[in-house]
């Protein structure tokens, strides 16, 4: 893992001390709120329907035992037990209050953690494949990679204060499972003639105008990455517009200009930035590469234990993944047991979590985009020793994958800008679906919901996408069927008018329905609904 | 802060600026108790946002704003029912 430099301590350091004095001239009166608004944002912290919401960074994803027990303490010191782990890697604590903020990030300092770039119009935290560096089919560890974006977009005196917000992700697999082509800049490592480069995507989002993202370059050479970002970034900067919110994403911009032109525009600053002054060497790559070397080297021949248990078989098929070391295994603890808001943990979960991934993970954790956590590193023998362990935590779920392993935002239930529920939805959905024979049965499915068109639900690419809607004061939900985050991104269409909170799952039923009743042998929804079409689910669903 | 705001009467209810409690305007103070807020009727609107806008000022709150309330007196909006009954399921822990 990542170990902060001097550096590193010295800027998140000066940066609470510096967030500490603005707090301090908000409440005196020295700052009105107009003032302080975008201060705060800089720092994390929303004002949102009930309380102040603090969202700290998680960096491409990745915790250390010692950060997930510091989480635990200041849900407990300053929440209300628990923490939400959102759909960028972060994790939100929903009440804390404004004059408790700085020590809060005082304390998340002590172990290497920090709110900055959650929020703001700058390039937030850079994410990743969750399973990168464990996984065998992937080119090269995006990790290093992210860390890199993320030690250059730092304060970046250019990059602050863009259009909108940035986001960037980057995989080193074909499998793509960090989303990729729904971000501003999605980066996959690749080998082309014996030689590691990366081909970069631009304009990919969601939220009111969703576009998956387009190439604009077959292979960037790893040492003019920085360059060629600061080129993509700096006629974003220059050109995305700044008069009207709704269209001032970098999508927007390529989308208006096309693929063409784009590529064009930043292949010419990319040459003008001719001096190459971010231009990296390979002591820089290596010095960063060296931080994430594998806790684990020597293959063994550790067994899975065999035990007759229903559930733990179940959990083993389900949420147990073959690590690139053999002998060893990733496991995918699930935050969506059923009935439960999807990506909170409570403080003694994350304090036994914290635990468990010091005795069975290296004291390694590491947050996915669809609000689960994965233990990277478990020797095949201790497998059923720690499903034992995650079992007494109510964290054994084996539903990763599958249709009750949704991905939902926080809603109106907390968010002020959102235009209906959506964890009881997903609560509802958990529920009914809660058996495993009937998720095996239904197969992969990914639900993703949103409460309301920014989508931070991600219902645009939800193989079933569900958005809340506000209809004359009452809820209602909008589907739309075909969504997909993966390499063969797709945005969802939808499906017609939309049902209320009681006809919702009838729908969803129906629609499984026709899958079902259609699918060719082993064809997952997915491929079902591309083959089908819309019409025929269309046809079924309101008939 | 008024405009096209629907209805006859209203709350005035804003943020804490210590603690971003949720807090409603009640006799010359804030309380976090709706029981207490005082109903506002249309025509003393403009009172109560130069109420709200002094309050600012003096850092006691943040974000103000007017409630609707239907004509049985309850609140109008879902926003802001669950905003002052809070979550509507059960937390985790």
């Amino acid at each position: 893992m990542y170990k902060y430099t001097e550096q590193d301590k010295k800027i998140v350091k000066n940066r609470t001390k510096e967030f500490k004095f603005q707090v301090e001239r908000r409440i005196n009166g020295d700052l009105t709120e107009e003032e302080f608004k975008p201060l705060r944002l800089m720092n994390g912290l929303y004002l949102q329907l009930h309380a102040y919401m603090l969202r700290v960074a998680i960096p491409y994803g990745e915790l250390s035992d010692i950060q997930l027990n510091k989480l635990a303490e200041i849900a407990d010191k300053y929440d209300k037990g628990y923490g939400h782990f959102t759909t960028r890697q972060n994790i939100q604590f929903n009440w804390p209050k404004l004059l408790d903020v700085p020590d809060i990030l005082s304390e998340l300092a002590e172990v290497e953690m920090h709110a900055i770039q959650t929020s703001g119009n700058c390039i937030r935290n850079v994410s990743c494949d969750h399973l990168a560096g464990i996984n065998s089919e992937e080119v090269e560890d995006p990790r290093p990679w992210c860390e890199i974006i993320r030690k250059w977009s730092t304060f970046h005196p250019e990059f602050s204060f863009l259009p909108r917000k940035f986001k960037i992700a980057v995989t080193g697999s074909e499998k793509d499972r960090a989303a990729i082509k729904v971000h501003d800049i999605g980066l996959k490592i690749v080998k082309k003639l014996g030689t590691i480069g990366f081909e970069v995507f631009v304009g990919g989002g969601q939220g009111r105008s969703p576009y998956v993202a387009k190439k604009i370059n077959d292979f960037l050479e790893k040492k003019d990455l920085l360059n060629y970002l600061e080129a993509i970034l700096s006629v974003y900067n220059e050109l995305g517009r700044r008069d009207n919110i709704y269209k001032a994403r970098i999508k927007i911009l390529v989308n208006e200009l096309g693929q063409e032109k784009i590529k064009e525009l930043v292949d010419e600053k990319f040459e003008e930035l001719s001096d190459k002054s971010l231009e990296l060497n390979q002591n820089e790559i290596n010095n960063i590469f060296n931080f994430f070397k594998l806790p684990i080297e020597k293959k063994t021949n550790s067994k899975v234990p065999i035990h007759s248990d229903k559930e733990y078989n179940h959990w083993l098929q389900q949420n147990v993944i073959n690590h690139k070391i053999r002998g060893h295994s990733i496991v995918v603890i699930s935050l969506k047991p059923p009935g439960k808001p999807p990506g909170d943990a409570t403080s003694s979960q994350m304090r036994e979590l914290s635990k468990i991934s010091k005795d069975f993970s290296y004291g390694e954790i590491r947050v996915t985009h669809e609000q689960n956590l994965i233990l990277p590193h478990i020797l095949n023998s201790n497998l059923y020793e720690l499903w034992s362990r995650l079992k007494k935590l109510g964290l054994s779920t084996p539903n990763f994958g599958l249709i009750t392993d949704t991905i939902c935002c926080p809603g109106l239930d907390y968010c002020a800008l959102a235009t209906a529920r959506s964890i009881p939805i997903s609560q509802k959905i958990s529920n009914h679906f809660k058996e495993y024979s009937v998720q095996e049965k239904i197969g992969d499915l990914k639900i993703k919901i949103s409460g309301c068109i920014n989508a931070c639900g991600h219902h645009h690419v939800g193989n079933i996408g569900i958005l809340g809607l506000d209809k004359n004061g009452e809820e209602s939900y909008q589907i739309t069927l075909g969504g997909s985050a993966t390499e063969k991104a797709s945005i969802g269409q939808i499906v017609g008018p939309s049902f209320s909170t009681e006809n919702l799952i009838p729908a969803i039923e129906r629609i499984l329905k026709t899958y079902e009743e259609n699918k060719k042998k082993n064809e997952d929804f997915l491929s079902a609904f591309n083959r089908l079409g819309i019409d025929k689910f269309k046809e079924d669903l309101y008939k | 802060m008024a405009k096209k705001l629907k209805g006859e009467y209203f709350y005035l209810t804003a943020n804490d600026l210590k603690t971003g409690s949720v807090v409603y305007y009640s006799k010359n103070n804030w309380s976090s108790d709706l029981t207490n807020a005082v109903k506002i009727s249309r025509d003393n609107l403009a009172i109560y946002e130069q109420i709200a806008q002094n309050h600012e000022k003096e850092c006691l709150i943040v974000s103000p704003f007017f409630v609707e309330l239907d004509e049985g007196g309850e609140i109008r909006k879902m926003r802001d029912k669950i905003r002052e009954k809070g979550i509507t399921f059960k937390l985790n822990n």
